[in-house]
């Protein structure tokens, strides 16, 4: 065995090292995972047509007690569209569109006539419809209409209205099979389309039509009709910026508040990960400061011999490798055991949250790794200068 | 390295005497390799602190001390790490052994470092010094005359131009100091190295070239 570290292990204690290894475990573990469950969860919040979409908002005015009575003006002008498209926080302007004629809807299933009701069209620009479908479109040659619906339409009725009239439930698939037969009439003429209910939107509260149809049937059944929107749907960069609350204050608008709560709940999941992240992060500093004294301990007591080898010839650099590999080493054990405890705990947690999203990407760990080993570097570094510098103290005669 | 000069030398707690009697301090000497010099002095006069000097871990010395011309104050770590290892061999009178490993260990140490000798040749001089039978005694549990000759072996597994041994054999007797004396010279002559030996009343009987009273 090498004579030199069988005098430099003198004086190791295990109950130090054992309490450094636990608690950098511990450390170093919180950092690494709260890294990758934030890269792993937060996609849920904000990609895709998950079941929070974070960033959009639907604006409009708020309807007063005098304009009730006097019809006052809900409508968007120009300006004010381009004005809150100016906004720092905006990051594009969508407008409502609504129709300018007459609806009638008969809905039956199979061609039979079950009821009719008198009803109105919105649309939105493609890129706001939370619904991917192929069948988003019109052709006027078709004469099929598709319409979205709200999705809490649909547990309005089915859980309101069929339950106290004891009628049938209807699920979202057997929806897009009921035959709707739309009536528009306007502008002096009269035609019949066929609905169909190809999807349901959580984003858009209202009856939705493709924009193509509505630009051609308000051009059709109401060419003199002031178009101006009444909402608008708004994609912001961040929902829970205050300066969208003050802005929507001032210009007197509103917007749907849950929305601005799923923004919240990504900010705070956000906010509760970087506080997790510095508890780690505090935990594996305070392991690495146990380190950094229990070495600085073990050449205290081993001061005698260090500077007998360095007085018979060792170099600073021969005297100083022993411990700064034994610190090497055990920051090394550590991150390979917290990889191996990270990638158990996450496909723990992967296999539930698939389970209520599906359709979720599942990140790579790479920034895990890519942490964990800036993490180890650092403190190697740092390990190695400060033994180093311990042992050149000894050299210069600091320490006696 | 050729010569070692001391010039105008002088330990800083002598500085504020009013006279100082020496052949080495605040003079201008140098001891030149292959010649053996004996150091005699006594208490408090700044023998160890001589040898600290010249061995590189005390400074605390007013005037010059130069090897082969080069004052040592501009020494780096590096270049001592050198000196210690290839030119100049300490026998310290502390000793400086390791008191957890044995005897042979403990020369072993310092033979890893340098590659100096074979392991017959150290066994041979534990059969020289008479204590052969020590060779797997933990240091700690030999005499203190017997661990000086232990510290003599650790200082020869060495290449050297100069040799400071301190008071190498205050611990000794006789014959052991006369067989401590013969391994010096032998190892010093097959180098051509200079021998400087500090002693406080004994001393080895060798053939020194010049006595200095500290």
């Amino acid at each position: 065995m090498n004579l030199v570290w069988k005098l430099l292990r003198q004086h190791i204690s295990k109950w130090q090292f054992v309490g450094f290894f636990f608690a950098n475990l511990l450390g170093m573990l919180i950092v690494l995972l709260s890294i990758q469950f934030y890269q792993d969860i937060i996609p849920v919040f904000t990609q895709g047509d998950s079941f929070i979409k974070k960033d959009y908002l639907v604006v409009s005015k708020k309807i007063g007690l005098v304009g009730a009575f006097t019809g006052g003006n809900t409508k968007f002008s120009e300006d004010e569209i381009a004005d809150l498209k100016r906004q720092r926080f905006v990051h594009t302007v969508g407008s409502f569109t609504s129709s300018q004629y007459r609806v009638d809807a008969s809905m039956g299933v199979k061609g039979t006539l079950s009821f009719s009701t008198e009803m109105f069209f919105e649309s939105v620009p493609d890129e706001f419809v939370d619904v991917e479908s192929t069948a988003w479109d019109f052709d006027p040659d078709s004469r099929v209409i598709p319409i979205v619906l709200p999705r809490n339409y649909l547990a309005l009725y089915n859980f309101g209205f069929a339950q106290s009239r004891s009628l049938p439930q209807i699920s979202e698939g057997l929806i897009g099979m009921i035959d709707i037969a739309v009536r528009i009439r306007g502008n002096g003429r009269q035609e019949v389309f066929q609905g169909r209910v190809i999807g349901f939107s959580n984003r858009l509260n209202t009856i939705l039509v493709p924009q193509d149809f509505m630009t051609w049937s308000n051009k059709t059944f109401a060419p003199d009709a002031d178009i101006a929107p009444t909402r608008l749907i708004v994609e912001v960069n961040n929902p829970a910026d205050e300066s969208i609350a003050a802005y929507l204050s001032q210009k007197n608008y509103e917007t749907d508040q849950d929305k601005l709560d799923a923004g919240k709940t990504t900010y705070f999941l956000k906010l509760i990960t970087g506080l997790v992240l510095v508890v780690g992060l505090l935990i594996s500093a305070l392991s690495f400061y146990i380190l950094i004294l229990s070495i600085y301990l073990l050449v205290q007591k081993n001061t005698t011999k260090l500077e007998n080898l360095l007085l018979i010839g060792y170099s600073p650099q021969r005297v100083a490798l022993p411990y700064q590999l034994l610190a090497i080493g055990m920051n090394a054990l550590v991150l390979l055991i917290v990889l191996v405890l990270l990638a158990g705990i996450r496909s723990y947690y992967l296999d539930l949250v698939l389970d209520i999203f599906p359709q979720m990407q599942v990140a790579s760990m790479l920034p895990a790794y890519l942490s964990g080993a800036g993490l180890f570097v650092l403190v190697c570094l740092i390990n190695i200068g400060a033994i180093r510098r311990k042992v050149m103290n000894i050299w210069y005669r600091k320490e006696l | 390295m050729d010569r070692i000069d001391l010039k105008n030398t002088l330990p800083e707690v002598f500085a504020s005497l009013n006279e100082v009697r020496s052949d080495v301090w605040h003079r201008d000497i140098s001891f030149e390799k292959g010649d053996i010099y004996l150091i005699e002095a006594n208490s408090g006069t700044g023998k160890s602190s001589l040898c600290s000097y010249l061995a590189g871990y005390r400074r605390d010395y007013q005037g010059i001390i130069c090897f082969d011309g080069q004052n040592i104050a501009q020494l780096k770590v590096h270049d001592w790490v050198e000196i210690r290892k290839k030119h100049l061999s300490l026998l310290f009178q502390e000793l400086r052994l390791f008191p957890e490993l044995t005897a042979y260990e403990n020369v072993a140490i310092k033979n890893d470092l340098t590659g100096w000798k074979k392991k017959k040749e150290i066994l041979a001089w534990f059969e020289r010094l008479g204590i052969a039978d020590k060779i797997d005694q933990k240091i700690r549990r030999m005499s203190f005359g017997q661990q000086q000759r232990v510290a003599l072996m650790r200082a020869l597994v060495q290449p050297f131009d100069f040799l400071l041994a301190d008071e190498p054999i205050s611990h000794l007797d006789d014959d052991n100091s006369r067989i401590m004396g013969e391994l010096m010279l032998e190892e010093a002559g097959r180098q051509g190295a200079g021998v400087i030996v500090t002693s406080i009343g004994k001393h080895i009987d060798l053939n020194y070239s010049k006595i200095f009273r500290l």
